[in-house]
C-alpha cells in the first residue's frame, strides 16, 4: 500500500474515532454512549488495519480481531449492566444514574 | 518465531491462574460451595508465589514476541499474588454475610489476578492489551458485583464506559505508532525513537493518545474523574484490588515501555508527565480535603500517591525502578490494609464509609482502630512506618535525576495531606455515643483480623528496617 492511501485510511479512522468521542460526550442514553465507544474501538481496530497493510505485515489484522474479541466480551458486560439499571431506574438516562458527587 | 524452546515450567504463573480460574468454573457447575472455592483461589495465589520464590526467582528468559521474563517481572508478579491472595482473605467474610451468590466472584479475582501479571511482563502492544483488557473486563463485572446495592451499577457501568473510552484511546494511539514504526516490539520503537532526530507528527499524536489511555488506567490528573465513584460504589475488597494490583500493574507497564524507549531523554515526554504528576498531587489533596466518606477520600489520596511514584517513575534509571518497587510494596500494603479494614467494619447493607461510621472506634474495636490508624499514618509518611521510607526513597531518586520542582510539589503535598489523615484518627479518638457492634461471626472475623495484623505488621517492619526489602528488591533486578 502507498503512503498516500495509508494516510487517508488513517485520517479516515481518526474521523470515525472523533465521532465517536463527540457521541460519548453529548449523547445522554446509556446504550448509545455503549454504541459510540463502540464506534470509537471499531476506528481504533481500522486503523491497526491499514497499518498493518501498509506494512504488508498480518499483525495488524490479528490486532484487529483482538479488538472484535475484547469490544464483544464488553458489550455483554454492559448491556448486563444496563438491563440492571434499566431494572432499578426505570431509564436509561445517564444523569438519572448520576448519584454519586463530589 | 519460536515456541519449542520454552519449557512448561517457565510460564507456570499464568498457566496456573487459568488453570485454577477453570477449576474454580467447573466447581461452580458441579456444586456451589463457598468455603471450597475460598480455599481454591488461595490455595493456587499462594501456590504461584510458592513457586516463584522457590523456582522462576533466577530463571530468566523471553517468550519471543510477547513477554518478557525478568527480574522486574517477577518481583512484580509475586507481589500482584500475594496482594490478590490478601484481597481474597479479606473478601471471605466480606462476601460471606451477603445474599448474592458469591462464588463467581473468586473466578473474577483469579482472571484479572491473570490479567494484571500479563500486563508486567509484556513486551508488545498484543500482550500489553490482552493483559490489560483480561483484567479490565473482571474488574467491570467485580465493581457491580452486589447487584442490590444501588451505587454498584453505577459505579460499574461508570467505570466500564470510561474504562472502555480509555482503551479505545490507548488502541488508536497503538495504532498511529504501529503505523510510523512498523512494529510492536517495545523495543522497536525504541530503536526507530533513536534512530530519527525530528519525530514525525503521528509519532507524537500516538504517544499523546496513549498517555491519555494510561493516565485513565491510573487514574492521574485530568483522567481521574472515575476514582471517586468507582471507589464507592464497589465493594470494598474490589476497591483494595483496584486501588493496588490494577493501578500496580499499569505503573510497572509503564516503566518497562520508558526504558524500553528511553522516555527520559524526551523533554516533551518528561515535561507531560511531570505537569500530569504535579496537577494529580494537588488536586488530590485538595480535594481529599473536602469529603466526608472515607472511601472517597482513599480514592483522592490515591490519585496523589500516583502522582508521587511519578518522580521515581520520571527520574528512571536502575534507582528510580526500585524506588517504584518499593514504594509499590508499601502502597499495595497499605491500601489493601486501610480498604480491609473498611470491609471489616461493613455489615451486610452497606459499607462503612462515612466518617461517622468511625467515631469512638478507638473504644470499641481497638485492635481495628490501631490497624487503621498504622495505615493512615504510613500512607501520610510518618517516620517508623513503610510510607516514610518509601517516600524518602521516591526523593532520592528524584534528587539523583534533579527533579527539584517535582520533589518540592511533593513534600508540600505530603505536608497538605496530613491534614485528612489525621482528621480521620481524630474521629476514631473521638469519645463513643453510638454504641453498635459489629455482627461478624467469629471464626470469619479472625481470618481478616489476621490478615490485617499480617500486613501491619510488614508494614511497620519495612519502616523499621527496610533494609531487607531493598537487598531482595536488588537482587531482582540485576
Amino acid at each position: 500500500m502507498s503512503e498516500l492511501q495509508a494516510t487517508s485510511g488513517l485520517l479516515l479512522a481518526g474521523t470515525l474515532f472523533m465521532l465517536g468521542l463527540i457521541g460519548v460526550l453529548i449523547r445522554r442514553n446509556i446504550i448509545f454512549m455503549l454504541v459510540s465507544v463502540e464506534i470509537m474501538l471499531n476506528a481504533a481496530g481500522l486503523a491497526f488495519i491499514v497499518a498493518g497493510s501498509k506494512w504488508a505485515q498480518p499483525d495488524g489484522q490479528v490486532m484487529f480481531i483482538f479488538i472484535l474479541t475484547m469490544a464483544a466480551a464488553e458489550v455483554s458486560v454492559g448491556l448486563a449492566l444496563i438491563l440492571q439499571i434499566h431494572h432499578q431506574l426505570k431509564t436509561l438516562d445517564s444523569d438519572a444514574a448520576n448519584t454519586m458527587k463530589g | 518465531m519460536e515456541f519449542s524452546n520454552i519449557n512448561i515450567i517457565d510460564v507456570l504463573p499464568g498457566m496456573f491462574l487459568v488453570t485454577a480460574s477453570l477449576l474454580a468454573v467447573l466447581s461452580i457447575a458441579i456444586k456451589r460451595n463457598h468455603k471450597l472455592i475460598f480455599g481454591l483461589t488461595s490455595g493456587s495465589l499462594l501456590a504461584v508465589f510458592v513457586y516463584l520464590l522457590v523456582y522462576a526467582s533466577d530463571h530468566q528468559f523471553t517468550v519471543e514476541p510477547l513477554f518478557v521474563i525478568d527480574g522486574f517481572g517477577t518481583f512484580v508478579t509475586g507481589l500482584i499474588v500475594m496482594s490478590s491472595l490478601a484481597v481474597s482473605l479479606l473478601s471471605y467474610a466480606y462476601f460471606e454475610q451477603r445474599e448474592e451468590r458469591k462464588e463467581e466472584y473468586y473466578i473474577l479475582l483469579l482472571l484479572a489476578t491473570l490479567g494484571s501479571d500479563m500486563l508486567v511482563i509484556s513486551k508488545h502492544f498484543v500482550s500489553l492489551f490482552l493483559g490489560l483488557e483480561i483484567l479490565s473486563i473482571s474488574l467491570y463485572a467485580m465493581v457491580a458485583y452486589l447487584r442490590k446495592r444501588p451505587r454498584s451499577d453505577e459505579a460499574g457501568i461508570k467505570y466500564l464506559i470510561l474504562a472502555a473510552l480509555s482503551s479505545a484511546f490507548l488502541l488508536f494511539g497503538m495504532a498511529l505508532i504501529y503505523a510510523t514504526v512498523g512494529s510492536m516490539e517495545f523495543k522497536d520503537i525504541g530503536n526507530y525513537l533513536g534512530s530519527v532526530s525530528n519525530l514525525p507528527i503521528t509519532m507524537f499524536a500516538g504517544f499523546g493518545l496513549m498517555t491519555v489511555g494510561i493516565g485513565f488506567k491510573l487514574g492521574l490528573v485530568p483522567f481521574h474523574m472515575w476514582t471517586p465513584d468507582v471507589y464507592e460504589g464497589a465493594p470494598a475488597p474490589v476497591t483494595a484490588f483496584i486501588a493496588s494490583v490494577s493501578k500496580g500493574g499499569m505503573v510497572v507497564l509503564l516503566v518497562r515501555f520508558f526504558g524500553e524507549i528511553n522516555g527520559q531523554n524526551y523533554p516533551v515526554i518528561v515535561l507531560s508527565f511531570s505537569i500530569i504528576a504535579i496537577a494529580s498531587m494537588f488536586t488530590g489533596n485538595f480535594l481529599a480535603l473536602r469529603q466526608s466518606n472515607v472511601k472517597r477520600i482513599l480514592a483522592y489520596s490515591s490519585i496523589a500517591h500516583l502522582g508521587y511514584l511519578m518522580v521515581a517513575f520520571l527520574a528512571g534509571g536502575s534507582l528510580g525502578t526500585e524506588a517504584v518497587c518499593f514504594y509499590l510494596v508499601i502502597y499495595f500494603l497499605t491500601n489493601i490494609g486501610a480498604f480491609g479494614v473498611i470491609a471489616i467494619l461493613s455489615d451486610h447493607e452497606r459499607d462503612a464509609e462515612n466518617l461517622d461510621d468511625y467515631r469512638g472506634l478507638f473504644w470499641r474495636h481497638p485492635k481495628i482502630a490501631t490497624v487503621f490508624t498504622a495505615m493512615l499514618l504510613s500512607l501520610a509518611g510518618i517516620p517508623l512506618t513503610g510510607g516514610f521510607i518509601g517516600k524518602y526513597y521516591l526523593i532520592t531518586s528524584g534528587i539523583g535525576a534533579d527533579l527539584l520542582l517535582l520533589i518540592g510539589t511533593l513534600v508540600v503535598n505530603s505536608v497538605i495531606g496530613l491534614y485528612y489523615y489525621i482528621k480521620i484518627i481524630a474521629v476514631m479518638f473521638d469519645k463513643a455515643e453510638g454504641s453498635e457492634t459489629i455482627a461478624l461471626r467469629p471464626r470469619l472475623y479472625i481470618i481478616n483480623l489476621v490478615t490485617l495484623f499480617v500486613l501491619t505488621a510488614l508494614m511497620i517492619w519495612y519502616g523499621i528496617y527496610p533494609q531487607g526489602l531493598i537487598d531482595r528488591i536488588r537482587d531482582f533486578l540485576q
